[in-house]
This record gives structure tokens, sequence and C-alpha cells, in this order.
């Protein structure tokens, strides 16, 4: 479970998160919602510990990382797997170096052990026959599978998606929005998802986070996002796609 | 009026100041990093060797290049110069000691810091906005363990044998100019090289090129890990590793030379 509680963020004078205190439960698929700019992907760089809060406190399964080392955070950093807004994969590196990273990184597997995982992500990601490409050479909607899979790979409890379906095109939004459905199915994950894109909270995610102006104004059931008599979600409600 | 003006002044002087000393200390504790790194060495090896190559075998051209240039150049001013005093033959003697001692590292130093600085800066800058950097720390990888360790370890080893090549290709297209354009024997070229060399030359030289290779690979490596801003802070943070190395090699270059002469 990930728990956030009055995590104040500030860059120079500049405020990002105010206070925010925000409940993650294991195996539920949970969005962070909010216009571009808001600090919604700082929220996942935070889990991560890879920034830390000016105060506030970030429990992961109990634990308190923000007072952790970096060599401290790495056990707790395995607990998730990350995909980034712009993917973030390794561009000198193949699909499948990209997919096996983590493994040849920090798993004493033999190297027939980390292929045969290797395929079996690139065939979850419906990437066979791309193994040797680099990445420059895919569509956005393969590389954001290539992510995924590399994420995917160390069987994480949670997964962390960085608005996964920004400048896809319509088919591989859905192609996306299916895999991230099917990963609770399938292996019964947790997944934290920041998105701007409302569509895509009523299509995969349990429970939803409102963030406005470094606050989080709402935070509840999906469905109850209706309910809400706040302005700015009754704007977005109507309008789709957020924009600052 | 002056008031505000100078209140406005002294704050923005006293942030670039701390400004200025948070990012100092920011860096010796990168460097420390990639120093304390260096025993993951075998984890790294390939990184190694990819970044030996990068900095060794694809460098050569340019070293040669700049070193047969400047060795030529010393020939020729050199020897004019001693010709007005009848002291043609000395031309291998004081070829040499420039070459040996001050212009093969610092030119091979300046070269490098262009060309392989410039790669660190450009490769790590662009990894780093596009927050691949964050992934290595995201996937359990220290980045400077993986990225800076293995380019400081590559370059302390790679630029010292570079410094040989470059003075040796220095010296030898000086004694080429020596016999074709001041027609000196390349037996008296070379006597007046080889015998009057002490071995201080030789540390004052070689001595340079692992404080280069340090000053090049963290400068650059730093500079790349905190660009910000698009592709423009990119060129930015290129531009900054590659202005700051080549000054930082300059004054190197002269604390070297004056700290071993004088206590040798």
């Amino acid at each position: 479970m990930i728990e956030l509680q009055d995590v104040t963020l500030q860059y120079g004078n500049r405020e990002i998160l105010d206070g925010i205190s925000l409940t993650i439960e294991d195996n539920k698929i949970k969005a962070i919602l909010g216009p571009s700019g808001v600090g919604k992907s700082t929220i996942l760089k935070l889990i991560l510990g890879l920034i830390k809060p000016n105060c506030g406190r970030i429990f992961i399964d109990g634990t308190d990382i923000t007072s952790l080392k970096e060599s401290q955070l790495y056990p707790i950093r395995r607990k998730m797997g990350i995909v980034f807004q712009g993917n973030a994969l390794f561009d000198s590196m193949t699909i499948s170096e990209n997919m096996g990273f983590f493994l040849r990184e920090n798993l004493k597997l033999s190297e027939e052990e980390t292929e045969l995982r290797v395929q079996e992500q690139i065939a979850f990601a419906g990437l066979e026959g791309y193994e040797d490409a680099l990445p420059e050479n895919l569509s956005g909607g393969m590389k954001k599978r290539v992510a995924i899979g590399r994420a995917l790979i160390f069987n994480p409890n949670m997964i962390l998606f960085d608005e996964p379906t920004a400048g896809l095109d319509p088919v591989s939004s859905k192609k996306i929005l299916g895999l991230i459905s099917s990963l609770r199915h399938k292996n019964n994950l947790g997944a934290v998802i920041v998105t701007h894109i409302i569509d895509d909270v009523f299509q995969v995610a349990d429970s939803v986070a409102v963030l406005y102006k470094g606050k989080i104004i709402f935070d509840g059931e999906t469905e109850s996002l209706h309910d809400s008599t706040h302005p700015f979600i009754q704007s977005i409600l109507s309008d789709k796609i957020l924009e600052q | 009026m002056a008031r505000p003006v100078i209140g406005t002044f002294l704050t923005n002087a006293n942030l670039s100041m701390k400004e200025f000393f948070l990012t100092m200390q920011e860096f010796f504790l990168f460097s420390v990093r990639a120093f304390i790194t260096i025993p993951k060495i075998k984890r790294y090896w390939r990184d190694f060797l990819d970044q030996a190559k990068i900095a060794g075998t694809d460098s050569l051209p340019i070293v040669l290049v700049s070193s047969i240039s400047i060795g030529a150049l010393l020939a020729v001013e050199v020897g004019n110069l001693l010709e007005d005093f009848g002291a043609k033959t000395m031309l291998g003697r004081s070829t040499a000691l420039s070459v040996i001692r001050e212009l093969g590292p610092l030119i091979m130093g300046l070269m490098l810091s262009a060309r392989y600085g410039s790669r660190n800066g450009a490769e790590l800058g662009a990894m780093k906005i596009s927050e691949q950097i964050d992934a290595l720390r995201a996937f359990g990888t220290d980045p400077i363990a993986k990225l800076v360790m293995p380019r400081l370890t590559a370059a302390l080893i790679v630029f010292i044998p570079l410094t040989a090549i470059a003075d040796f290709a220095g010296l030898y297209s000086a004694a080429l100019l020596a016999e074709h354009y001041h027609k000196i024997d390349p037996g008296i070229f070379w006597n007046a090289v080889f015998p009057r060399l002490v071995f201080k030359d030789f540390v004052v030289g070689f001595l340079k090129a692992p404080v280069f290779a340090i000053i090049i690979t963290l400068v650059s490596c730093f500079n790349g890990f905190i660009a910000q801003g698009g592709t423009a802070g990119v060129g930015r943070s290129t531009i900054k590793g590659i202005v700051v190395s080549s000054g930082l090699i300059l004054v190197a270059n002269f604390y070297v030379s004056k700290l071993v002469l004088e206590n040798m």
C-alpha cells in the first residue's frame, strides 16, 4: 500500500504540491487526474523516491521512504514498475535489451532464464519480430508497450503509469488501456495512472484523485466523481480533456 | 530610487552566490560518488570497454592531427628563431621539452575536452531530459556507477597512452620538418632530444593525462546530469561542460608544471 501524508513540494518559490494526502491500495487501479503541469507526474517521482518532498511523509508498505538513502530505496523501488510519459526507453539498446535490463542489472538469473522472460514480455506486448529493433524504429504505441513490458518483467506489486495514452492515436490508446485492464485481471497488479484524459479514468480506474492547484479536491470511487459539486470537476466532466 | 536598485542587485548577487556554492557542493558529491563506485568496474566491464574505445581508439585521429600540426609548427618557428642565434642544433632539445612537458598534453587535453567531453555532455544531457537517468534509478541502477564511472576509468587509463602517442607524433613531425625545412640531420635532432630529457620532464607531461581525464569526464558528465530545459538545455549544458573543462585544463596545466618542476 502507498500512503502520502501531508506532502508538500516546492521548486524555488513555486509550490507544486500543497499538503496532499493520498492512499493507494494494493490490487486496485487508482487514477490521479488533473490539468497539465499541475504536478501529477511529480507524485509518481515522489512515490519512487526519485525526488524528496519538502515536508510530509510517504509510506510504501509501511516504510517511510522520505528519510531513506538512495541505496536503501532500491529494494523499495523493486516493488514498483514505472512507465514514463515519454517511455524513457534506453535508446542505445535494442527492444530485447531494454526489456531485460532490470533482470541483467539486478537479478542473478542465467542468460537462458532472462531470455525466456524477455520473450514472454515481448509476446505479451505483441512485439514478436522486433526484438533486435532500436526504440527509434518503433511507433509511439509500440514504444509504450515496450515500456510496459520493461516495467512488468520483474513482477512488481504495483505499476505506475505517467500519461499512458498521451500522444497516441485512438487505436493505440485503446490497446494500451486494454493492456492496463488485463494486468489486474491476469497478474493481480495494482496501478497508479496519472492522466489528464477523463475517459481513461472511467475506462480503467477503480478510484480517482483530482489534483488542482496543488491540492487534492476529490478522492473517491470513480463513479462518485459525477456526484461532486466542485466547479472544476463539473467543468472537466463536461470538457473531458483537461487543459490548464 | 538608488536603494531599491542596490537592494535588488545585492539580493540577486546573494542568490547567484548561493546557487554557485550549492552547485559546487553537488559537483563535489557527484565526483566523490564517481570515484567510490570504481570497485564496481567488473559489473560494468562492457560499458568500460565501450568508453575506452570512444575515448581512446576513436580519438586517435584528432590527437594525431593536432600533435603533428603543433610539432611541425614548433619546428618551423623555433628553428627560425634558433637560426638567428646560430643554435639550430638545439632544435631537438627545445621542441622535445615543449612537446613532452607542455604542448603535447595540453593540445591533447583541449582536443579531448572538445571531442570526448562534448559527447559525454550531449549524451548524458539527452538521457537526462528524456528521463532515461530517472528510469535507471527507478529500476534500481546507480546512474553514476553505470554512466559516469566507466567513462572516468576509461579516460584515466587511455589518456596516458594517448599522451605518449601525441608526444611521439609531435616529435616525429618536428624531426621531419627539421630535416626537410631546416636541413638538420635527423641524427643531430634526435641526439638533442633523448640524452637530454630527464625523468622530471616525463613526469610533468604524463601526470597531466590523468588530471585532464578527471577534469574532462567529471565536468562534462556533471553538466549532462544537471541538464534541463529540453534540447536547448542539452546544448547549453554541453557548451558549459566544454568551456569549463577547457578553462580548468589550462589552469591545471600551469599548476601541474609548476608543482612538479619546483618539487622534483
